[in-house]
């Protein structure tokens, strides 16, 4: 068997997408123009699939900071933080963030998914355990499979389970990290986070949270589901991004309750890359800033998503959970995604195709995410756009898609 | 403790709901080249077999597995 295989059986996955009208590498966005509209394949469209749930990527305090920073800067940094990857609007960012989380020490990343592997490779190891979430992002099992720690997981959003797993630990508990999202990116469910940290507590685990997608909408200063649900003070270990409500990329690793500073020297992920480049750092500041200030585009941002809800219900979609930016509709088959997919395009909404195994339960879904940036104006569109899209399809009888609601 | 034969019909008998369509598989068969189990399916086997007989199955020991008798014997030398 040659190695190449690998090539010939990618090429056929692709195929096999291509068939269900699937364009497997994605749409090509020719050009943003805002927060909420672009073109794709010269065609205006509303862009309804973004995870840019506070639009700040069009802010005009970030696009300037982010200039700015570019004349004086230069492009890139070109080194590792531990070389010369480190300017002083890195060091800033760092500080400015641990202020608004309010935590001893926070390290900022490349991305999100290097953080989450650099922080959750670094600390767990050969001995150690990582409980996870059986629906975890790609990069916390990839974190957990470089670690060399033991893997297990636990049933999704459900603490019951997680108790009775780490009930079978027993005194090994002392070297678990348990690890959990806010709010999960592809059904927009979000995680029972307060029983969660009882669970850890109770057993005497850690607790490791990717806020990904609840660190600033969520709360009313913004910093994510565990001020809502006040167990900030329960963490041990939080991981996020900036290229969600930040509108910008890079991610980070921090806790209120040790000093992970230390671990600057550790992590692989970390030292053997290059820094954020200093436009990028300036405009994440820039968005922070907005983002701790932010409580009328937080308004802005659950107004449009309960609207959105109500509207693609009583369309008759089947929804993946509350109200929240992300809306998951779930179709029945990946072709019948595929072809909705196009045809909210075709009506001038760009939402994310979802297909096997792209989401948990081998569920094909319509994801659209959100944004305080989409006008009123723009969230009828988006509803338009579904109804367009539910004549084609509700003309036959719903078959699988309720299965999982 | 967990005796092998135990396990094995055990997971001939979660196999048969799920994915040999009712029948009993030899235990020989390849959970994924002969009945087609995606890796999400395997972790959902192992998550009932950990509950089947209170064990704790850390993921990291799926690399060697092939067939129901590989994992059944994983399970057993688990106690
Ligand atoms: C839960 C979760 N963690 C981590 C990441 C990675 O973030 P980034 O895009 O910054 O790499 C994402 C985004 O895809 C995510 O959804």
């Amino acid at each position: 068997m040659s190695l190449l295989q690998k090539l010939d059986a990618a090429r056929a996955f692709q195929d096999q997408l291509g068939q269900l009208g699937v364009n497997a590498i994605g749409a090509t966005i020719d050009v943003a123009g805002s927060a909420t509209e672009g073109k794709i394949d010269g065609k205006r469209v509303i862009l309804a699939g973004t995870n840019n749930y506070l639009g700040l990527t069009f802010d005009p305090a970030c696009i300037e900071a982010a200039a700015q920073a570019v004349r004086t800067h230069g492009t890139g940094t070109t080194g590792s933080r531990l070389a010369n990857g480190t300017y002083a609007g890195h060091a800033a960012l760092e500080r400015e963030l641990s202020a608004f989380l309010g935590v001893r020490s926070a390290i900022a990343f490349t991305t999100g998914y290097v953080a989450n592997v650099g922080a959750i490779s670094t600390l767990a190891g050969p001995g150690d355990i990582i409980m996870l979430d059986a629906d975890s992002h790609a990069s916390i099992y990839e974190g957990a499979k470089l670690s060399g720690a033991e893997i297990y997981r636990f049933r999704h959003n459900d603490p019951a389970d997680l108790d009775k797993r780490l009930r079978r630990l027993g005194d090994r508990c002392a070297r678990t990290l348990v690890i959990v999202e806010s709010l999960y990116s592809m059904l927009g469910d979000v995680a029972p986070l307060d029983q969660f940290c009882d669970v850890v507590k109770r057993h005497g685990a850690f607790l490791l949270l990717d806020d990904a997608h609840s660190f600033g909408i969520m709360g009313e200063n913004g910093r994510g589901l565990a001020e809502v649900l006040g167990v900030e003070d329960e963490i041990d270990f939080v991981t996020g991004t900036f290229s969600k409500s930040l509108g910008s990329v890079g991610g980070f690793f921090a806790s209120r309750k040790h000093d992970v500073a230390p671990l600057r020297s550790q992590i692989r992920a970390y030292m053997f890359t290059a820094s954020s480049t200093p436009s990028v750092i300036a405009s994440t500041r820039a968005a922070l800033k907005r983002v701790s200030q932010g409580e009328a585009l937080r308004a802005q941002l659950w107004k449009n998503c309960a609207r959105v809800h109500e509207g693609l219900s009583s369309l008759g979609f089947t929804l993946g959970a509350a109200p929240s930016p992300v809306i998951a509709s779930l179709m029945d088959s990946p072709e019948q995604a595929a072809t909705a997919w196009q045809a909210l395009l075709d009506a001038g909404i760009y939402v994310n195709l979802v297909v096997p195994p792209g989401a948990p339960k081998n569920l094909s879904l319509l994801r659209c995410s959100l944004s305080a940036a989409h006008t009123d104006d723009q969230v009828e569109r988006i509803i338009e756009g579904y109804a367009t899209v539910a004549q084609q399809l509700f003309d036959q009888p719903r078959a699988a898609a309720t299965a999982y609601a | 403790m967990i005796v092998y034969d135990e396990c094995v019909a055990e997971i001939q008998a979660l196999l048969a709901q799920s994915h040999a369509g009712g029948s009993i598989v030899p235990p020989e068969s390849d959970l994924i080249d002969e009945l087609g189990l995606a890796s999400l399916d395997v972790m959902e086997l192992i998550e009932a077999l950990e509950d089947r007989f209170d064990v704790a199955f850390p993921l990291n020991e799926l690399g060697d597995v092939r067939t129901i008798s590989d994992l059944a014997q994983r399970i057993q030398n688990l106690t």
